[in-house]
């Protein structure tokens, strides 16, 4: 039974969290292991989206989350924050997006700043757990798809668009042959446009 | 598509704001209370951050007073119910008799019970050099030097037959354990048993003692000089430069930047808040009945010389 | 030894692959430990820098405990001796030495000087008197020279 360290005060994570570090297989120890995590939470805090190992996202997950929560409650002005900051991202601009628009971002939320969703396995090959890692209210469009038949969802966007050019097309082209052939060639104008609908429809 | 760039205009208009208003202040010659006042309300009462709220409770510094009220943070060994009983249970003792405030560094002077004693009561001063254990297996370690002889007795905080703890000297030291002081020339943790304790007035802070100790010639029983220790004055006398090099490759500098082994050690502010809640008011009741006790014994005085 | 041996050959990896425990700070056979009475003997050996070997404890699991009897040997000779101080981690409430400290006694128990000059704890008192037979050696005669207890 141990006493708990009270010299320092951290809030509370949202998320899960292991009772024990995951090690994350590297040759140079415990120092390898913090600069593969530094790596990537850099990267998810630069692109807001990555695919990556299950393990090494979860882990990673954890750092992201720490250090968000660590900039919420001390803000900028706060020097060990700031040399914490410092250490994990690696690239200096990153801080500022940290701390100017991360910040505001998740004040005022009860979630977890991250989301972890377990991506499909590979279907030949070595088997390695997928995942993707994303910060909460990324502009990209949403992973979790359940409402399909929503209209304005991106793919229904650009697919009702598609569709709107084609038919457009085809009728601009039935309007030409109407005005140099005449009614010989209206058998074959019909057929042309059945058949390519078929994909669209599906 | 639409429903993407709508979202993230929302945002990066916010984050251009703040931008905006940044600059606007170092390149404006206005004075800066014009311009923040009014935004600066407007922003704080839709934004309540919970995170800065919580930090906030002053509650919060009892940790540093009653560090055993805190269970230990491996959630393998942690039991809601059972943490909660041992609370009141550590309550109950401390209606019995007085566990004063004390710190590590701190000069203690402990009666206990003792079956094997002539007296059946056996009494030890030392300083206290180890303070650890959640919850009723609370222990602490008090060293001293009786007839040129270094002894160290561990002592359980809640034990039922502890009669006494006595804080002759209130104070802190340089650092968080002095383990090395079994290393260190005996005048540091010599203490005369016949020592009279030292009151410190009411409301003044914990005094830190930044005395230096000497160490003694190797070998030792640690590697101090790996521990980064700031009560030691003379550890690089005793070193050789293989100590050095070896202290050099061992060195962890990105052990402070572990965000999840501090998280790991220590218990979150939202847990901590619900657990002082749950004891500061009897805390306080029981420190207020003490200090009535005191004040009562401190009028008694002139009264007998009087008489 | 080993352990650095392991290091050489294999550079890249830091930790070991096997387990080393720190010093257990026990009285085990050829350990050394201080005489802490005046006698004769346990002066001598004491002040020319040769304390006494452990070449027996009397007990089945050859670990000496506190109060446990162990015969020595001392500028040459074998004596029996009390273990009234121990460094290894003790129980609480029970004092711990910062030296492994013996009293040396005859075969009945009678103490070889006639004063200790170091504090004994107290719990050495029931030890003892649990120790001592009617019929064979008293080794409560040590408790009457003690001159302190803690």
């Amino acid at each position: 039974m141990n006493q708990a360290d009270v010299s320092k005060l951290v809030s509370k994570l949202r998320i899960n969290v292991l009772p024990k570090h995951r090690n994350l297989n590297n040759p140079k120890g415990p120092e390898g292991r913090i600069d593969k995590l530094r790596k990537t939470v850099t990267g998810l805090i630069k692109f807001e989206r990555i695919e990556l190992n299950y393990n090494r996202a979860d882990e990673a997950r954890q750092y992201a989350e720490r250090l968000i929560s660590e900039a919420i409650r001390h803000g900028d002005c706060h020097k060990p924050t700031m040399d914490t900051a410092n250490f994990w991202l690696l690239e200096k601009e990153l801080i500022h997006k940290l701390f100017k628009v991360l910040v505001p971002r998740y004040e005022a939320t009860n979630l977890s700043y991250t989301r972890l969703i377990s991506a499909p396995q590979q279907q030949y090959g070595r088997h390695t757990d997928k995942a993707v890692l994303e910060l909460r209210g990324n502009p990209f469009p949403d992973l979790m798809n359940y409402k399909t038949n929503n209209k304005l969802l991106i793919q229904n966007v650009l697919l009702d668009a598609a569709k709107q050019d084609y038919k457009q097309s085809k009728i601009n082209e039935i309007a030409n042959n109407i005005g140099k052939k005449g009614n010989s060639s209206l058998d074959k104008s019909s057929k042309n446009i059945e058949v390519p609908e078929k994909p669209t429809e599906s | 598509m639409a429903l993407a760039i709508r979202r993230s205009t929302s945002e990066v208009f916010g984050a251009a704001k703040w931008f905006i208003r940044r600059d606007c202040r170092a390149l404006s010659t206005l004075p800066e209370k014009a311009v923040e006042v009014p935004v600066e309300k407007k922003r704080d009462r839709p934004v309540v951050s919970r995170i800065r709220a919580n930090a906030r409770n002053p509650n919060l510094a009892l940790r540093h007073v009653y560090p055993e009220f805190l269970p230990d943070p491996n959630p393998k060994w942690r039991n809601s119910l059972r943490e909660k009983l041992e609370r009141t249970d550590m309550l109950n003792r401390r209606k019995q008799i007085d566990i004063p405030e004390f710190y590590v560094g701190s000069i203690l002077a402990v009666t206990v019970a003792d079956p094997h004693a002539q007296g059946k009561t056996n009494r030890f001063v030392g300083i206290c050099i180890e303070r650890k254990g959640a919850g009723l297996r609370a222990e602490f370690t008090l060293r001293n030097v009786v007839d040129h002889q270094g002894v160290e007795v561990r002592y359980d905080l809640y034990d039922p037959t502890v009669h006494s703890i006595q804080v002759l000297r209130l104070e802190k030291r340089l650092d968080d354990k002095l383990l090395y002081l079994r290393d260190a020339l005996p005048e540091y943790s010599t203490f005369p048993f016949d020592m009279d304790p030292e009151i410190l007035p009411d409301g003044t802070p914990v005094p830190v003692n930044p005395v230096q100790v000497k160490l003694k010639p190797r070998p030792w029983l640690e590697r101090w000089e790996r521990q980064e220790l700031q009560g030691v004055s003379n550890i690089e006398e005793h070193l050789k430069e293989k100590d050095r090099v070896r202290r050099e490759l061992r060195k962890e500098p990105w052990e402070k930047y572990d965000l999840m082994k501090q998280y790991r050690k220590t218990i979150p502010i939202e847990d901590q808040n619900d657990i002082w809640a749950e004891v500061n008011h009897q805390l306080k009741q029981l420190q207020l009945t003490r200090k009535k006790v005191s004040r009562k014994r401190t009028f008694g005085v002139p009264k007998t010389q009087l008489g | 030894m080993f352990k650095s041996l392991v290091s050489k050959l294999n550079p890249v990896q830091l930790s070991c692959g096997f387990h080393t425990t720190a010093c257990m700070n026990e009285v085990r056979l050829l350990s050394r430990l201080r005489v802490v009475d005046n006698s004769e003997i346990g002066k001598r050996a004491m002040a020319e820098g040769k304390p006494p070997k452990v070449i027996c404890v009397y007990n089945k699991k050859h670990v000496g405990y506190i109060g446990d009897r162990v015969l020595v040997a001392i500028k040459g000779q074998k004596k029996k001796g009390i273990l009234v101080g121990m460094k290894q981690k003790q129980s609480v409430k029970v004092p711990k030495f910062d030296s492994n400290n013996v009293v040396l006694i005859d075969d009945n128990g009678t103490p070889l000087g006639n004063r200790i000059h170091v504090p004994i704890p107290t719990i050495l008192r029931t030890i003892l008197k649990e120790k001592t037979h009617s019929k064979g050696a008293d080794y409560t005669k040590l408790l009457a020279i003690a001159t302190r207890f803690v």
